[in-house]
């Protein structure tokens, strides 16, 4: 028989090996994309700095310098290649041109915290509120809270984030005056542990918080209607009401069981949640992971494009691994062997 | 035979206001900036005046008519959808078939590809292409988004196709000699019709929202008029803190009214065509 003795441990491998490959591919293409789209302006930047070397090395500036040497003109592509993947495992991810001399991983770490702070309790909030709303409309189907709940979760799931954070800064910023319109926390505070600093922060930190919350938890409350009905419908739930249990205690049964899916598709959806709170953070210049991409998108710092993806990519699959690692804590179909 | 198979829907109401809603859109995208013949590129007004009887939306930082901004907005970001959604369709459908019928190496190999590609979040790798081009048309941003949303599709449509293929019918073909196009054409593909019509609904929303996120961004395309690019204009411009509402808010108003509209006409059909939906 193909069970072994440690399902758990061979799905979990398997999802190792899965990602590390997938990294591998993911940092490959990063790697191998500027060099190989046609007209790219890195490789015109390039292209036109490597005249100049020739005919006048001093008119250089020191970035370009570092640009040249990091992006290793002149050296086949292989040895390029070798050195960015020798020089990332070291933690080096090259130097910024737009921040000279700074290094790319010395402007990413700060900001990571902030992107996390908000994304995460974010997700998590939208998940749960979006799976008890979905249920509800499931047990109370066909009412008006159903019809209420599941159309109203229509049209809040295709609600850009951005766009909600958008409405709320002009509701709650600007014509109540209740709510800071911009940034993580105020202008000329310094980021220190101290209440007045948490306090001030927090009161940043509830526009773009809800912006995200609301906008992500009306597509978890439709999925867990359909899957709720969907269950509801099955032999073991059609069976219990038949014996005779209570209403209640069937729905429980189901609910339990109609959010396994929803775990799977926490893991799925996280990667377009990251995308929609860059985006937001662009629009609330909270000073996270997106809005330092958009400076370095605006000010064509390539080297600082290529870190901050470099590292979003590694992110998403780490969440996406803890994710599974909690699915398969939870089905005990994994945890058995018994998938497939 | 289309039309019979269409027909159930128009007895559902859900479907109805999907449909008149999106229509609307669509023909407010193709004849608007036909009626309404202002140039959106033009000074046509005071800077940033509110909405009044000459510009019923106002006007931007440079006293360009919003109204013409946003009909000529709706058709470029219908236009990508749809693009986009073609293209996702295509991917897709071959890559979802050739993996259940092929089976073996050809399935491995096509699911293993597919879901690296899920595994990286889209948006992600359209903002990872787009920042190394420098110019960029409006199809070249509708041919990233549709490159690289089609994963969940593909992954759908084999699942499906791998039970239909054990059915006795598919056995009697394969039986009769039918080429792997022939079984393709002609025993599977009606089998997902339906769930493709609805996959290609979702895809248009995917496309038209994931242009307003590369444009907000900085990425949209580099010539003509999106939703996306109206609302990045009023992000640089500050219209937000500067309570600029006629700026920023109908580019929204109508990224969410086309999307969530096609999500009611997907979800309604889900109901009309799914028997395990359709109420007792």
């Amino acid at each position: 028989m193909g069970r072994t003795s440690r399902p758990l441990l061979k799905y979990l491998l398997r999802k190792i090996l899965f990602l590390i490959v997938t990294y591998v591919i993911a940092t490959t293409i990063v790697f191998i994309l500027p060099r190989a789209i046609p007209g790219n302006p890195l490789a015109q930047i390039l292209a036109r700095l490597s005249q100049l070397s020739i005919s006048n090395p001093e008119a250089i500036s020191a970035a370009n310098r570092t640009l040249m040497e990091e992006f290793g003109l002149g050296k086949p592509w292989y040895i390029q290649y070798v050195d960015f993947v020798s020089k990332a495992l070291r933690g080096d991810l090259g130097t910024s041109i737009s921040f000279y001399p700074r290094k790319v991983i010395d402007l990413i770490i700060p900001v990571i915290p902030w992107t996390l702070i908000l994304l995460l309790p974010a997700t998590i909030t939208a998940w749960i509120l979006g799976n008890t709303l979905g249920a509800i409309a499931a047990y109370k189907r066909n009412t008006w809270i159903d019809k209420g709940i599941l159309t109203s979760s229509l049209i809040i799931s295709q609600i850009p984030y951005y766009w909600l954070g958008m409405i709320l800064i002009f509701f709650f910023g600007v014509k109540l005056e209740i709510l800071p319109v911009q940034g993580a926390y105020s202008q000329g505070t310094i980021p220190s542990w101290n209440l007045n600093f948490f306090i001030d922060a927090l009161k940043h930190y509830i526009l773009p918080f809800s912006s995200i919350v609301i906008s992500a938890m009306g597509g978890w409350a439709i999925g867990t209607r359909l899957l709720v009905i969907y269950e509801l419908g099955s032999d073991y739930a059609l069976f219990s009401e038949y014996l005779g249990m209570s209403d209640k205690k069937v729905f429980r049964y189901v609910f339990r069981n109609s959010l396994l899916p929803q775990v799977t598709g926490l893991a799925l959806s996280l990667g377009s949640a990251l995308g929609g709170a860059l985006i937001t953070e662009i629009v609330f210049n909270y000073p996270g992971t997106g809005y330092l991409l958009f400076r370095a998108l605006t000010s064509l710092d390539y080297p600082l494009i290529q870190g901050i993806f470099v590292i979003l990519i590694a992110s998403i699959y780490i969440a996406n691994f803890l994710v599974d690692f909690m699915y398969a804590l939870i089905d005990p179909r994994i945890r058995l062997g018994q998938e497939d | 035979m289309l039309f019979k198979m269409f027909k159930p829907l128009f007895k559902n109401k859900k479907f109805i206001i999907g449909f008149s809603i999106f229509a609307f859109f669509v023909i407010l995208g193709l004849l608007g900036p036909v009626f309404y013949k202002v140039n959106p590129t033009e000074m046509a007004g005071m800077f940033e005046s509110p909405p009044s009887r000459e510009h019923p939306l106002g006007t931007d930082t440079y006293g360009r008519d919003i109204l013409a901004q946003l009909l000529h907005g709706v058709r470029t970001s219908l236009y990508i959808g749809f693009l986009a959604a073609i293209i996702s369709l295509i991917i897709g459908t071959i890559v979802g078939t050739f993996a259940a019928v092929k089976r073996g190496i050809v399935d491995e190999v096509l699911m293993a590809f597919t879901n690296i590609i899920l595994t990286t979040p889209f948006i992600l790798i359209a903002i990872l292409i787009a920042s190394y081009l420098r110019v960029r048309s409006i199809e070249m941003v509708a041919l990233i988004l549709g490159l690289f949303q089609w994963p969940w599709f593909a992954r759908a449509i084999r699942a499906q196709l791998m039970s239909v293929i054990s059915r006795e019918y598919v056995y009697l073909s394969i039986m009769a000699g039918y080429s792997d196009l022939k079984l393709i054409v002609e025993d599977l593909i009606p089998t997902i019709a339906t769930y493709a019509f609805m996959s290609f609904v979702l895809f248009i929303n995917g496309g038209i929202m994931g242009e307003a996120s590369l444009s907000l961004i900085g990425l949209g395309p580099t010539q003509g008029i999106s939703l996306g690019i109206m609302l990045q204009w009023a992000v640089l411009m500050e219209a937000v803190r500067r309570g600029l509402w006629w700026w920023f808010v109908p580019p929204g108003i109508a990224i969410v009214a086309i999307t969530s509209s096609l999500l009611i006409i997907s979800t309604a059909m889900d109901e009309v065509f799914n028997p395990r939906l359709r109420e007792e």
